[in-house]
């Protein structure tokens, strides 16, 4: 999720009060963000992605004064009327089909504006942009700028001077050779032509997602803006456009309108800041929170988060800021009365609901294993589902097998689920050597292994592994062990000899139960001992604690 | 204490050893090996329990030996190189450039001519000094002979200017040096004026250990005990014990039960679908990114349910279905869906087990506690397996300040003391929720789990209708790492055998 960078000096004269770093410290986080720690000039806030317009410092403090009861309510943008026009070509259509704009005018692009804005354009960028792909915001001064404008494509050989550059480009080297243009080519693999933003002179102002044209490079003398934001999603390009607009409305910008002509022949005209209507039953409100709103009160904790309101009996006509991207549901609007009113204030209480109680049968007979083997000496472990091929088999003298294996593991030796129990407890006696011995260990735990059967082509096992590690280790040892467990269950199990291939010939075995091997055991081979690099022998089984249950309740 | 008490103290190894003393009044522990037919640690201990009672004392010898090296061995049986050198050079002045085909070691050679003085070297040529003709055979060469033996010689056998030699050639790495510590017991004063005592306390036919037989011939009744000093450290065992993460889950299983709560099972590999699409996360949703899931190679996909359930998941996401909502407008594939991966959060459980509930099994509360798995590289803060606990609180009229009121019950139960609750972010709750605990020593609030009241667009196209669903995903490492004084998630799974013998029981 986003961190921002906040100025408290700027902080403070946009909020127009003083207010203390402990202050914010303690009241932000309860207004729906995360505190992360004082800075030199400052503070670091993360926002949560649902909230892009609080990325910016204006964004903040705006909410901020509506939250705390210093300006509540519904704040008008208006738009200026004008003739701007842009015109999106069918080409645009089959690679990033969407495309908005607005003019800004009467701009003054101090340090702390500047600062704010690179913030909340990269933020967006990444969280609601999803690196540039989904979304992408340009900015250029409208200085040289010929109306009309056109969103199109070119070919990969078309030239134009990238910001930055001395010299004229074409697209392919952009794209391989500048920094940028390495970072965001995957938005655009594939495309036989890029997009392109021009004027009517066939200047370029933009590159989306890339990078912008020299043509329209920004300093601290521009006072006008053409804003355009490119996308894959209307819904997104159109709140990030808004969330930016808002934003230097309130720096006291003036916002214009530019008229968009889409090749189906339609005309969006952009951006819209009025608010939208939602309907919301104080009754829902009530029932969802707990509480006993009257609808004023409702209305008054909803204005403290920058909507306005109108209240018609028990209904309120909830009037949306165009810039909060994440109304969608009357519930998103219960949210912000719990958060106006302040999650602190509700009392907790536990309802008086009676319902069925109770472990899984499952791991109830899991805890009696566990418990009845702590009485045989041994010590509980408990070791990473995660393992991979060369502990579950190589080092195991095990013959390879399917099993679940991850595709994007970050460590290889995470990249599997184990499908048995035992190699886990082989490492853990490798690790241990500088113990004192006998270390007897066991695990009640879970495997994964293939299924077709199954919704997902896999299914978990419950088992149970021992391993008896000390001088005198041994086969009648490890069969005792099992014989007694058995006995305790009131089981008895075929013994067969034969088994895994990690326990010496001749002394291994299978235990077999209505058919089904229940038990693998045996005296572990020198060579699997060498492997784990132990120099102490081991005994060890592995049993299937699923059907053990099974045939134990019958 | 007196003499008397003391003898009867005395164990019968203390005794044989006190009364091997009596004669000379001093030996070495191998002597009193012998004597007392006793093995030489048990010697060893029993004399080390003796001189707590102040009846024996120490006296340590320290024995210097010394022995060739390899490199010295060569030059013992074949001269010193410098020596031959000189032998060499007695006949006179050489050149350097022959005498490097011929002459083995010849830059140890003349180091250690230059070093003595004995040599010049002038246009390549090198001849003796005058000193260098006047010198014999040195006494290096009659230590190295006496060394040149089997076995290591001990220091006693060389004078003292032989020693200055023997020292040069240790740092010259042609002798190496041991040291030996002789130990040898002698009576104390107190000691003989025990010694009588013995003999009464002996005929008091005094019991080490009390066996079978002495129970079953009587002879107990004519004896009496050793007396033991109970003050002596005694080592501890070995415990065979469940580990101290199964006893916290144990716990927290027990504590959901008691709170009325019933357990819900699941898988580890799911369908994409129950651990994003069921919880009305969008297909393009940072958090579905490859860099914090696991997603399969085998098995790669599975198969989704064909049914009506679906199909209003689908809806819900595309256009809000009869939620009420405007869903995420977008076009959702169900191919996505069927990606398998790990789950990310046992919050996977918890809407499968919704999808499974009729309106007529309301209300209900269930409970899970399993692992959930994170794409992380492992270091000491970061695991790729951890676990969590879910709750789900499930009917009509659960409100937002039910979930405070669990909440604060768990945090209680786990013993958190100062903790808050503030507004969070999840994509599938509204209210959503962040617990907080307050950190004492960093004067901060620190994030502890999530929670939230499921969103109706993952509630209603589950179960077919509108219900108040409370839902939270705790993890319990941290807290579990501050009782067990352990600083890092590392630690918590690392099955050192030591820490588990040793750490706490979970007595709550």
């Amino acid at each position: 999720m986003p961190v921002i960078e906040v100025n408290l000096e700027d902080f403070r004269e946009l909020l127009g009060r003083e207010v203390s770093i402990e202050e914010l410290q303690d009241r932000l986080p309860m207004m729906g963000t995360s505190w992360e720690g004082v800075t030199e000039d400052g503070f670091h806030l993360e926002v949560f992605p649902n909230r892009p317009d609080l990325l910016s410092i204006e964004g903040l403090v705006r909410a901020y004064a509506n939250w705390t009861g210093a300006r509540t309510g519904l704040r008008r943008y208006p738009v200026e009327k004008s003739d701007y026009k842009v015109v999106v070509d069918k080409k645009t259509q089959e690679v990033r089909p969407w495309f908005v704009t607005a003019v800004v005018k009467n701009v003054e692009f101090d340090d702390p504006l500047i600062r704010s804005i690179i913030q909340m354009q990269e933020k967006l960028h990444v969280t609601h942009g999803r690196r540039r792909r989904k979304v992408a915001i340009g900015l250029h001064s409208l200085e040289p700028i010929e109306f009309p404008v056109t969103y199109t494509t070119k070919p990969p050989e078309f030239k134009f001077r990238p910001l930055g550059e001395r010299f004229e480009k074409d697209l392919t080297w952009i794209l391989g050779e500048m920094k940028t243009g390495k970072e965001y080519a995957w938005t655009v693999e594939g495309f036989k032509e890029y997009p392109m933003i021009l004027d009517r002179k066939g200047m370029v102002l933009s590159m989306p997602p890339i990078i912008n044209g020299e043509y329209t490079r920004i300093d601290e003398l521009t006072t006008e803006l053409f804003v355009d934001v490119t996308g894959t999603d209307l819904k997104a390009i159109t709140e990030v456009l808004n969330v930016i607009c808002v934003t230097l409305a309130d720096r006291g910008a003036e916002i214009h309108e530019v008229h968009n002509h889409y090749p189906d022949g339609k005309v969006l005209t952009t951006p819209s800041l009025d608010p939208w209507v939602m309907e919301l039953d104080n009754d829902y409100v009530n029932h969802t929170l707990g509480s006993e709103f009257t609808p004023k009160e409702s209305a008054r904790e909803l204005e403290k988060m920058g909507h306005g309101t109108e209240v018609k009996g028990n209904v309120i006509k909830v009037k949306i800021p165009s810039y909060r991207a994440d109304i969608m549901h009357p519930i998103d609007l219960v949210e912000d009365i719990a958060i106006g009113y302040d999650y602190d204030n509700f009392e907790p209480e536990i309802p008086p609901i009676s319902s069925e109680a109770g472990e899984d049968p499952l791991e109830v007979f899991s805890r009696g294993l566990r418990n009845f083997l702590v009485g045989l000496g041994l010590l509980e472990v408990v070791t990473f589902m995660m393992s991979n091929r060369d502990k579950l088999f190589h080092r195991m003298s095990l013959p390879e097998e399917p099993i679940c294996e991850t595709d994007n593991p970050k460590m290889e030796a995470y990249d599997s689920l184990r499908n048995r129990l035992l190699p886990g407890l082989m490492e853990v006696l490798s690790t241990n050597k500088h113990h004192q011995y006998p270390q007897n260990l066991y695990e009640v735990d879970d495997v994964v292994v293939i299924d077709p059967s199954t919704e997902t082509g896999a299914r978990s096992r419950r088992r149970l592994a021992i391993a008896l590690c000390h001088s005198s280790a041994s086969f009648s040892e490890i069969k005792a062990t099992m014989n007694t467990i058995l006995e305790n269950l009131e089981l008895q199990a075929e013994v067969v000899e034969g088994g895994w291939d990690c326990f010496i010939e001749g002394r291994r075995f299978t235990a077999v139960l209505e058919g089904k091997p229940i038990c693998w055991a045996g005296e572990v081979k020198p060579e699997v001992l060498e492997r784990w690099d132990l120099e102490m022998p081991v005994a060890a089984l592995e049993m299937d604690v699923n059907l053990l249950f099974k045939a134990h309740v019958g | 204490m007196n003499p008397r008490e003391v003898a009867e103290r005395l164990h019968e190894n203390e005794r044989k050893v006190l009364q091997a003393l009596s004669g000379g009044g001093t030996a070495t522990t191998e002597e009193l090996s012998r004597l007392t037919r006793l093995a030489r640690d048990a010697v060893e201990k029993a004399s080390d329990w003796a001189a707590t009672k102040g009846v024996v004392s120490f006296k340590e010898e320290v024995s210097q030996f010394f022995s060739l090296t390899d490199e010295g061995s060569v030059y013992a049986d074949s001269g010193l190189p410098e020596q031959n050198l000189r032998k060499l050079l007695v006949h006179g002045p050489h050149e350097i450039a022959k005498l490097k085909q011929t002459f083995q070691n010849l830059n140890i050679a003349l180091a250690w001519m230059r070093r003595n003085g004995w040599a010049d070297i002038q246009n390549g040529v090198i001849q003796l000094t005058e000193e260098g003709k006047i010198v014999g055979d040195s006494s290096v060469e009659q230590v190295l002979r006496a060394l040149n033996k089997p076995t290591p010689q001990s220091g006693e056998a060389f004078t003292e200017d032989e020693m200055t030699v023997l020292e040069q050639l240790v740092k010259r790495k042609l002798v190496t040096k041991q040291e030996e510590t002789e130990r040898s017991v002698a009576i104390t004063d107190f000691g003989r004026q025990v010694l009588p005592e013995l003999e009464s306390a002996k005929s008091a036919n005094v019991i080490t250990q009390l066996t079978p037989e002495m129970l079953v011939n009587k002879s107990w009744r004519e004896a009496s005990f050793q007396r033991y000093d109970v003050t002596l450290p005694a080592p501890s065992l070995n415990p065979g014990k469940r580990h101290f993460i199964s006893q916290v889950i144990d716990y927290i299983r027990r504590f959901w039960v008691e709170l009325g709560f019933k357990e819900m099972k699941g898988e580890y590999l799911e369908l994409s679908f129950w651990n994003f699409d069921a919880l009305y996360q969008p297909q393009d949703h940072p958090a579905r990114d490859l860099a914090d899931t696991f997603y399969m190679k085998t098995p790669h996909s599975g198969h989704l349910p064909d049914s009506k359930m679906m199909e209003q998941v689908k809806e819900t996401h595309e256009n809000g279905w009869t939620t009420g909502s405007l869903g995420w407008r977008y076009s959702w594939d169900p191919e996505v869906a069927a990606r398998n991966c790990l789950r990310t959060h046992t919050t996977s459980l918890s809407v499968n087990q919704i999808a499974k509930l009729t309106p007529d099994d309301l209300p209900a509360k269930f409970f899970s506690c399993g692992r959930v798995f994170r794409n992380e590289t492992i270091d000491w803060n970061h695991l790729a397996e951890f676990y969590q606990t879910d709750g789900i609180v499930i009917g009509e009229g659960v409100t937002f300040r039910n979930m405070k009121g669990y909440l604060k019950a768990y945090m209680e139960g786990l013993g958190v003391e100062k903790f808050r609750f503030r507004p969070g972010y999840f994509p599938y709750t509204e209210m959503s929720m962040e617990a907080e605990v307050w950190i004492e020593e960093r004067g901060e609030w620190m994030e502890l789990f999530g929670a939230g009241m499921f969103r109706p667009e993952v509630v209603k196209p589950l179960i077919g209708i509108d219900v108040p669903v409370l839902a939270w995903g705790p993890g319990f490492d941290r807290l579990v790492m501050q009782s067990y004084k352990v600083n890092t998630i590392k630690e918590l799974y690392t099955n050192d055998v030591g820490l588990l013998r040793r750490a706490k029981l979970w007595m709550e």
